[in-house]
This record gives C-alpha cells, structure tokens and sequence, in this order.
C-alpha cells in the first residue's frame, strides 16, 4: 500500500523550548490510524503542524512528505490544506444554511456549476449519515442543527472536498452517547476509502475504529510536568 | 458514488482551478490602511513645514507670554497656561463625578434601568460641542458673572465648567465599559464569600476595571485638549494673561483668558497667509497641540486595552456590626452620584426643547434662513446632509478596509501600529484638520470655500471611527471560525471574503453611523474650507468656490451674536435640529450594535 502522509522527526518548538515530539509514522491509504498518548503530548498540535495552524509563536521542523513528495513548510499553505482536511474538535457552524455550510470549503476551491456543487454537497452528506436527517431543510440556517449533527457536518464539509487525507481531533469528546455512536457509525463507513488519522484520549474508541496506532509521549524536556494542552 | 459528471478531485497536490483568487482584497485593505499614514503624514508635514516656513525664537515661544503679531512678539506661555487650566478645572469637575455616575450605573442600578439609561449617556457624548458651546453662552456665562461678580462671564472657569459638562458623558461612558468588561464570575465570587455588595465592588470589580477608568480620564482629557469651539465661545480670546501670585491666579480665573486651540480658531490662522513667521508660529502651537493631543490618546487607549488587575487589592478590614449599615450608605452615595449628570441630562434636554422649540415646526426645516433673524434653515439641513454623505461614501471603503487589515492581522508589530496610528487620527483636534484643509485644498489647490475640501477635511474624522469599530469586532472573531475555514482550504483572501468580512460588517455600519453622527456636529474643519453663513445655493454645482451652508457653522456665526435675542433664538431652533439629526444618526447605530454583537450589557 501506498503511504499517503510521512512523517519524519516533527517536532514543535515554542522558540528553543521542544514542545511536542519528536515523532514519526506514516499513513497508509485506506487506513484509520488512531494516535493517543498522555494530556499534554501534542497530539492536537500534531495536527494543526501538519497543516500549518500552528498557534502564534510556535514553528515546526521536521520532515512531511504527502504522496511521496515531501512539502515544504511555507507560511499559510491554504491548497495543502484542502488535500489534508482537519476536523477541530468543537464543532464550528458558519452563518448560512445547511447547503452552505456543506459547499463551505469546496466552492473556494472548485469552479463549477451549481448543480455539481450540490451533488458533490449531497454525496458528502450521505458518506456522513446525515443526508436523511437535513435533506429536507437544506437551506435552512445550519444553528438549528443539534451538537452531533454539527460535528457531522463537519465533517461532511471536509469529505466534500474530497481530500486526501482527514485529520480527526476528538470528533465525539464533545458528544453525548448517542450522537458519539452516529459520528463512530460514519468514522467506520469511511474505513478503507479515506485515509484518516484520528485524536483521541479514549483507548477503547481507538480500538474500536483504527487499524493501526501511533503513541505520542511527552518530550524528554516536559516529563517532569503535566502541561494543560 | 458521486455521479458521472463530478469532475474528479486533483490527485496531485496544486488545486486545479481556485476561483475567485480575489488579489484586490489586499490591495483594497492596503489602501484603506495606507489612508491612515497619508492623513498623519500630511498633517504632520503640513505642520511642520509650516513651522520652518519663518524665523521664530521657539524658547522666546515657549517662555514668553506676549502675543502680537504686529510687534513680531509670539509668546505662547499663556495660552499653554489657558489650555493646561480649562482641563484641570475640567477633570476636577468631571472625573470624580464621572467615575461614581459609572459605578452607580454598572454596579447598582437594575439592568432594566441602566441600558436606556447608558444611551442616554452615549447620546449626551454625541452631542456636537457647538451645543455646549451655546449652553455655555446661555448657563454658564452668566452664571459666573453673577457668582464671581464680574461685568462678563467670558473666562477660563466658564470654559472649564463647559468643557466637564462635555466630558462627564465621556468619562462615564468608558467607565462603565471597563465596569462592564469585568467579568461576572469575579463578581459571583466574591458574593458567595459573604461580601456585601459595597465590598464586592471595591475589592473584586474595581480593581479589575480600574486601568479602563484611568483611560477614561485619559481620553476625557484628550477631548478637552482638544476642542476648539466650545471653548471658543465663552473664554473670552484675551492674549497675555498669565498670573505671578496665588491672587492672580485666583483671579484669572474669573476673567477672560486663551488657550492653544481658541488661538487657532480664531481669524489669524487666514491673516498670517502660508509663511512667514506669524505662519510658524501658529503651526509650531499646532504642533504642541497635536502632540499633547495624541500623547493622551494613545496613553489612554493603551491602558484600557491592557484591562485586567495591575496590582491586587488590599483588604479592607471592615468591622462586621457596621458592615450593613456602611453597605446602605455606600448605596445612596452612588445612587445619588447619578443624580448630577442625571440632572445633566434633564437640564440640556429641558434648554434644547424649550429654547429650540422652533426645530419642532417643520416650516422651520423646510425654509430657507432670511439673515440672522428668521425663516428655517432648509439650506443648512441640506448643506450638512450633503457634507455628510460625501464625507460617508469616501471614509466607508477606507475605513472598513484599514479595520479589516488591523483586524486580520492583529498580532503583528505594524498592524499595532497602524491602530496606535489610527488612533491618534481619530483623536486629533479637528481644528488641526481644518487649518491644513484650508493650506492645501482652499490655497494651495485653489478650491477656495468648497463642499467638497469641507467633505474630504471631514473624512478622517469618520475614518478612525469605522476602522476601530470594524478592526474590534474581527479581533474579536472566535479563533475557531478562523480555524475551521483554513483548515478547509481556503487562502487569506478568500478567508477575509467569506468569513471576517461577513462577521464584520455590521460592526462597520454602526462605526460608519457613529462617525458621521459625529461629523455632522464638527464645526471647526468647515469653518475655513466649506461653508458661509449665506449667499450659497443649497446644493452647490461645482467645487471651486463652491461653498454650501452648514447646520453647525450656522449655529456658530450666530450664537456669536449673542446680544440680539432673535439671531438666538434661531441658534437655538438650528441646535435642536442638529442634535435631532445626531440623535438620529446614533439611535440607529445603537440598534444596529445591540442587533448585532449580542448583549454588550453583562451586569
């Protein structure tokens, strides 16, 4: 199997201190690889390095290739980030509808009719589970969606980019049971189609729905504390 | 599976074909952020060059207190001294009453009663000076005179006392923001500590809020600095009155005195011609002006972005049998610490609508002045609406691009200093902008009086107002929106079109209302550069000496009348008919604000 992303030695700095890492592994197209560790690894940060949203002040080094090539790490790389989709942990909702909120990210990126962009919309809801739910109300505003329905519209924006690779950050720790077993149901439904690499602290989900793991640990210089992500 | 005619998604990393690469959007926020410089430097350089255009002693300027042209003698020293005791007599009045009406509104009085009670006081703020200014001639002037027992009341301590009731709503208005920006769970706290509301709000609430209360002071004091026509008015323009004992001093206070900002509102500004050692002179008063001006802005915008406790608060040890009884007494000092500018507010209204009655016979609005003496002010209305809305349309697509450019790229060092710099735009005095209006546009250019300089004089004024307001509400934007649309692909560009002009813009039209609420009460940037008092047509038909007649500068020519009762009672029906169009200008801004931003009132 290809790897899709490659990662060698990245590390985040907050300028001399070593933050997060080093770290290494590789995604394989078509896995779910899940990647935990303690409070205060990184492992959100890991994420947001592999797509350049690092906070303010903080920089990276390190090696990423994506599909064998490796990336350079410039500033703002907005047309790697729509290959690389990252998914934050709450789920954030833009003013508009449904619809809109669904083409967020591909109209930016994509020319073309509104008809296909609504075709791609209602492929990516379904990939989610959710088309069922809001195919009646899709322009009506996206706030009156439940907190569940939200983080699956999260990600149906992301899936409607058709990306590469998905980056998952605790997408049910803001969840109640039930709307956490909808968003594991479309998790699964992506397995061997997506590439996906998920955060989360809860190792029996991990097991649940990677087929491989990656362990992040604190870095040599953090041991001694337990820092608040 | 997506349908056949799904084009297939790039396997490769370029994205194909990224519509819409919108590459103007930086240059349109350069451009508004650019507009900014441009109006500081022109100043600055305006002033400057004006400085060095003639031979002056600047220590002779500085130390001496005779001013006469005429005898090449240009001493400042007791205008410097004019200026520094209008604003302590100023601050004296304003700031301790300033300061309780604002506690008593965040921490005592009930909600309900408080927000239209904060209106009230952001529409006392808007109102124009030249209505103090007329206030002042019609209240304060006599009242000094009968108190101090002087034949007139033209003096430095009416001008101070004008100038506190002009800053009071100031002073209040910031408090109580930084009041309100106190968190509800220090307050919560420290009640369920057992402290008594009193203790609460001196132990808990005021030291959180108090670096904000300072910038109050700070911002109170820029104001005063720098206002020209109210003082105008009544402190009498008499040069070279500088006390060198205590009695003196005492006695200066009751008469006739100037101050830096009468000195350049006054008609040697036209006189001295554009060089020429009277010229430098004047520009290097300007200069001190600009840089006291600017120093306390910036000071106080500073202190009150910083917020949050500079220093912990001591306790205060209370004995616990009088604790209920100090509690009540605390209560009825702040309620009644409202009362003043309550009364305040009452009064004004009280002049505005007996005085002004005139406003409310919509003849008045409808016809045009005869002289001094009758008809309406039809053309001043029209003259001020056209002012206005040109000044609008050229400060909106400036304004809102400088504050989305500050907005986006809030951290970095010259986006800070592009705030600190629109900043000092918006505070300086507006006489400054109309002085260099009328060098450049009406000499240098040949426009003479114009509707058109008297629109672009007014343009920094607005510009500030829409950057500041547009630039705080993108700071304020979550930090996740941002997240989440990169994090979809989208550049800095299409962010800025898709989501912080969308979050933003209502935020620029209330900055754009407040703006012109306060440009359609400037009279000081007109006063050379746009306007007469009559002989111009309504709505003028080209630019050269072109001038149109406006409400304030109208208010002005005639409240210096102020001998003949008829050209007053004109003055006053004009005054009523601009805080009409104020109040209208800003009740729509407040509407939009409350609409939009949510609940700004967290008590």
């Amino acid at each position: 199997m290809d790897s899709v992303i490659a990662v060698r030695e990245l590390r985040v700095r907050d300028g001399d201190k070593n933050l997060v890492g080093p770290v290494s592994f590789e995604l394989k197209q078509g896995s779910t690889t899940g990647l935990c560790g303690p409070s205060g690894a990184g492992k959100s940060t890991v994420l947001r390095a592999l797509v350049d949203l690092l906070p303010h002040g903080l920089s990276r080094d390190g090696e990423i290739r994506v599909l064998g090539r490796p990336v350079a790490f410039r500033k703002g790389d907005a047309d790697l980030r729509a290959k690389i989709v990252l998914v934050p942990q709450t789920p954030v909702v833009f003013g508009g509808s449904v619809l809109d909120n669904t083409l967020f990210g591909l109209r930016h990126v994509m020319r073309a009719p509104a008809e296909e962009l609504r075709a791609r919309a209602e492929q990516a809801l379904k990939e989610t589970g959710l088309w069922k739910e809001v195919r009646d109300r899709l322009d009506s505003p996206a706030q009156t969606l439940s907190i569940g329905q939200r983080q699956r519209l999260c990600l149906a924006r992301a899936l409607a980019l058709e990306p590469t690779a998905l980056l998952l950050d605790e997408p049910t720790s803001a969840l109640d049971e039930q709307s956490r077993d909808t968003v594991e149901e479309s998790v699964t439904a992506l397995g061997g189609s997506r590439t996906v690499l998920l955060v989360s602290h809860d190792s029996a989900q991990v097991e649940r729905l990677c087929d491989a793991t990656v362990r992040l640990e604190l870095p040599e210089t953090l041991r001694h504390l337990a820092v608040v992500p | 599976m997506a349908s056949g005619t799904l084009e297939q998604p790039p396997k490769d990393l370029e994205v194909s074909r990224r519509p819409r690469p919108s590459r103007w959007v930086w240059a349109w926020t350069y451009a508004g952020g650019l507009s900014v410089v441009v109006v500081l430097l022109i100043l600055v350089g305006y002033l400057a060059a004006g400085a060095a255009s003639g031979e002056i002693d600047r220590t002779t300027l500085l130390t001496a207190s005779e001013w006469s042209p005429a005898h090449s003698a240009y001493g400042s020293l007791a205008m410097i001294y004019g200026s520094a005791v209008v604003c302590v007599v100023a601050l004296c009045l304003a700031v301790p009453i300033g300061w309780a009406a604002a506690v008593a509104l965040s921490e005592y009085v009930p909600p309900r009663l408080a927000r239209p009670l904060r209106l009230c006081i952001e529409l006392l703020a808007a109102v124009p000076s030249i209505v103090y200014g007329l206030i002042g001639i019609m209240v304060v002037r006599p009242f000094v005179a009968q108190v101090a027992d002087v034949t007139s009341g033209d003096s430095i301590l009416a001008a101070g006392i004008v100038l506190a009731v002009m800053i009071t709503p100031t002073v209040v208005a910031v408090s109580v923001d930084a009041l309100a920006a106190v968190p509800d769970r220090y307050r919560e706290a420290a009640f369920s500590l057992g402290l008594t509301r009193r203790e609460v709000v001196r132990s808990a609430v005021l030291p959180i809020a108090r670096p904000g209360m300072r910038a109050a002071v700070l911002l109170g004091l820029a104001r005063a600095l720098g206002e020209a026509i109210a003082v105008f008015l009544i402190v009498g323009r008499a040069d070279g009155h500088l006390p060198t004992t205590f009695g003196e001093f005492l006695d200066s206070l009751v008469h006739p005195g100037q101050t830096l900002t009468t000195k350049l509102a006054g008609p040697e500004p036209v006189l001295a011609g554009t060089s020429g050692p009277h010229f430098a002179a004047l520009c290097t008063l300007g200069i001190i002006l600009l840089g006291l001006v600017a120093t306390a802005t910036v000071w106080g915008t500073y202190r009150s972005s910083r917020g949050g406790a500079d220093r912990g608060s001591q306790p205060h040890w209370s004995m616990a049998r009088l604790r209920t009884q100090r509690d009540r007494l605390a209560l009825w000092l702040r309620i009644s610490a409202l009362l003043l500018p309550g009364a305040l507010l009452v009064g004004m209204l009280a002049i505005l609508v007996t005085r002004g009655s005139a406003a409310f016979d919509p003849s008045f609005w409808f016809t045009p002045a005869t002289g001094s003496v009758g008809g309406g002010v039809s053309e001043q209305v029209l003259g001020t609406l056209l002012l206005v809305v040109t000044t609008g349309l050229i400060a909106l697509p400036l304004g809102f691009g400088a504050g989305i450019l500050i907005g986006v790229r809030a951290s970095t060092r010259t986006a800070r200093l592009l705030q600190t710099l629109t900043v000092v735009v918006g505070g300086t005095p507006t006489i400054l902008l109309g002085l260099a209006g009328f060098v450049i546009l009406s000499s240098a250019m040949g426009w003479g009086r114009s509707w058109l300089a008297g629109a672009i004089v007014l343009v920094p004024v607005v510009v500030p107002v829409i950057a500041l307001t547009t630039a705080s509400r993108a700071m304020g934007m979550p930090p996740e929106l941002t997240e989440s649309a990169l994090s979809l692909g989208l550049s800095r560009t299409q962010l800025i079109r898709s989501v912080v002009v969308p979050y933003a813009w209502p935020a620029t039209v209330t900055g754009l209302l407040l703006g012109l609420a306060r440009a359609a009460g400037e009279t000081a940037p007109l006063l050379f550069t746009a306007t007469v008092f009559f002989g111009a047509s309504a709505l003028p038909d080209g630019i050269v000496n072109s001038p149109v007649q406006a409400l304030p500068t109208h208010i002005f020519t005639l409240s210096q009348d102020s001998g003949d009762p008829q050209a007053i009672t004109q003055a006053w029906g004009s005054a009523m008919v601009l805080v009409l169009i104020t109040a209208v200008l800003l009740s729509m801004a407040v509407v939009l604000r409350n609409r939009f931003e949510g609940e700004r009132w967290t008590a």
